[in-house]
């Protein structure tokens, strides 16, 4: 079974194939929605709602990482991955990994939220974070 | 905050950055006492000892300090990411500057694995290190070369510049044997897109110290010396911009460079026309090409020109990174910031040799911690 690898970020999609949902916090009173959720708006320091938020978005940036540790010439064990800064339609802008390969993406292209694999707990259950999954194909 | 009297910076010391095997206490104990040297001072004159590290045990701090003696003195353990160095300066600072002691001073270190890169993992995954520091600033790159149209070539010749100067710094990390063009910078291997291991900063260890004091002391230990008063420390944490990222190893927005930067510029009553030499957080050569801006160096979108135009570069309108910055010198987390304040010290003392910026009266050092700290420094000389 998949399970969030840390409670409170997002939850688990129902079905195989639907995203996760990302929760979030809206503050009424700076009309601004944010993720992870936070305790007070950090605007206008008034109290906040729980709120889900969109699970598709537009690229803001993107990069490929090869050497993740900073001084290191060690490649990552799986040969690189993607990543992306993704700006969600509530204004909300998160980044996670990014599916696929250099050469595959673009700034401004449409991105879908996934779960991804990272450990696995002692009862068996994959722990996940989350990733973008491209909807279209560079132009 | 302003500062209730004038403080000067009276010493600076340094151990070697780099690769090397010394051990953490050497190299504070190195860069403790050639400051003291530096200042004409025994540990005994020292109200107020910050120290500044990442990696390590809980106390190493007060415990390395017994090897500069036993003088009962307050011992305060800073940590801020990268920013640790800046943070524990501005704490002696602000110790002098509020009245609370005469002399303070400030030493930062770390090992090899007391470093950025330790202090964001390796470790069990989790949400907030799903991305490492590489990808964050590989972000910012890549959406200035969408936006401004910045090339690979203008990072390769920002970091290029960095690792020429470190070579003329017995302290720095990396020295190469001969002049570092673009070309061997966009030919070592990737990092993060378009980073590559030549744009990424130095990871090694070093330690870096520096002491304060008022006016009074200074004019007592100048010894022909000029004067180098902190003109402004200011500090920011983050502050909510559109587009603010909450969650990663490194968050927050660059604004906030600009934000502090701006505070420091109205406590000094000097503007970014007045600076003869800058010190910035360069762990990749696009943080340097925005801070251009974000400092007020050039217009909006006219940091590429800087760089074409060798304006960045001793002997150019506003040397950066004198002493090779984060990717030269190397960046162990601690002592940054203060290596910092050792290079501009020097530089306004007129002792830094092939390095040094002709005529300097002005320096300010800039460091950002994890994204959500933000430490300027002005020093300026006095004659």
């Amino acid at each position: 079974m998949k399970v969030p690898i840390e409670e409170g970020y997002f939850r688990i999609p129902e079905g195989p194939d639907e995203s996760p949902v990302l929760l979030g916090s809206y503050s009424p009173s700076a009309k601004t929605y944010f993720w992870p959720r936070r305790k007070r708006c950090p605007i206008t320091l008034d109290a906040v709602e729980d709120c889900e938020l969109s699970n598709e978005g537009i690229i803001y940036s993107w990069t490929f990482v090869l050497l993740p540790w900073l001084g290191s010439m060690e490649a990552d064990k799986s040969g690189g991955f993607g990543a992306a800064q993704v700006d969600l339609p509530e204004g909300v802008r998160i980044q996670a990994p990014l599916e696929g390969k250099m050469g595959d993406w673009e700034i401004g292209q449409r991105v879908r939220l996934v779960t991804r694999t990272v450990d696995r707990a002692e009862n068996g259950d994959e722990l996940c974070t989350i990733a973008f999954r491209l909807l279209e194909a560079a132009s | 905050m302003t500062m209730e009297r004038d403080v000067y910076v009276i010493g600076v010391g340094i151990h070697r950055f780099g690769k090397h095997d010394v051990s953490r206490r050497d190299m504070h104990y190195v860069a403790g006492i050639t400051a003291l040297e530096d200042a004409g001072l025994s540990f005994k004159d020292v109200g107020a000892l910050y120290t500044g590290f990442i990696g390590g045990a809980m106390l190493d701090g007060v415990t390395y300090a017994k090897d500069l003696g036993l003088t009962g003195l307050p011992v305060v353990h800073i940590e801020n990411a990268s920013a640790t160095g800046s943070s524990a300066f501005r704490e002696a600072v602000m110790s002098v500057a509020g009245g609370s002691t005469e002399v303070a001073m400030a030493i930062g270190f770390d090992g090899r694995l007391g470093n950025v890169a330790q202090a964001v993992g390796p470790r069990r995954p989790s949400m907030d290190t799903n991305l490492l520091p590489a990808a964050f600033f590989a972000f910012w790159a890549v959406r200035r070369m969408h936006d401004n149209g910045t090339t690979v070539e203008t990072y390769a010749k920002i970091a290029a510049k960095n690792w020429n100067h470190a070579r003329f710094n017995k302290y720095a990390e990396r020295q190469a044997e001969q002049e570092i063009t673009p070309e061997v910078v966009l030919a070592a291997p990737l990092v993060a897109y378009p980073h590559t291991a030549m744009m990424a900063c130095g990871a090694g260890a070093g330690a870096a110290a520096a002491i304060v004091a008022t006016r009074q002391v200074a004019e007592r230990l100048a010894n022909g010396r000029p004067l180098v008063r902190v003109a402004a420390s200011q500090m920011q944490s983050e502050r909510y911009q559109p587009g603010h990222v909450f969650l990663g190893a490194i968050v927050g927005p660059s604004e906030s460079t600009r934000i502090t930067a701006n505070l420091a510029y109205e406590e000094a009553g000097l503007g970014p026309e007045d600076l003869d030499l800058v010190h910035v957080h360069d762990a990749f050569p696009i943080e340097e090409l925005m801070y251009y801006e974000l400092l007020g160096i050039c217009p909006e979108g006219e940091g590429d020109r800087l760089v074409a135009e060798g304006a960045t570069t001793i002997g150019g309108r506003i040397p950066f990174s004198t002493d090779g910055g984060l990717i030269g010198r190397g960046h162990p987390g601690g002592p940054t910031g203060l290596a910092q304040i050792w290079d501009v010290t020097q530089q306004l003392r007129g002792e830094s040799g092939v390095r040094q910026v002709e005529g300097a009266q002005v320096g300010l050092a800039h460091m950002m911690g994890a994204g959500s700290v933000c430490v300027v420094h002005i020093l300026q000389r006095e004659s």
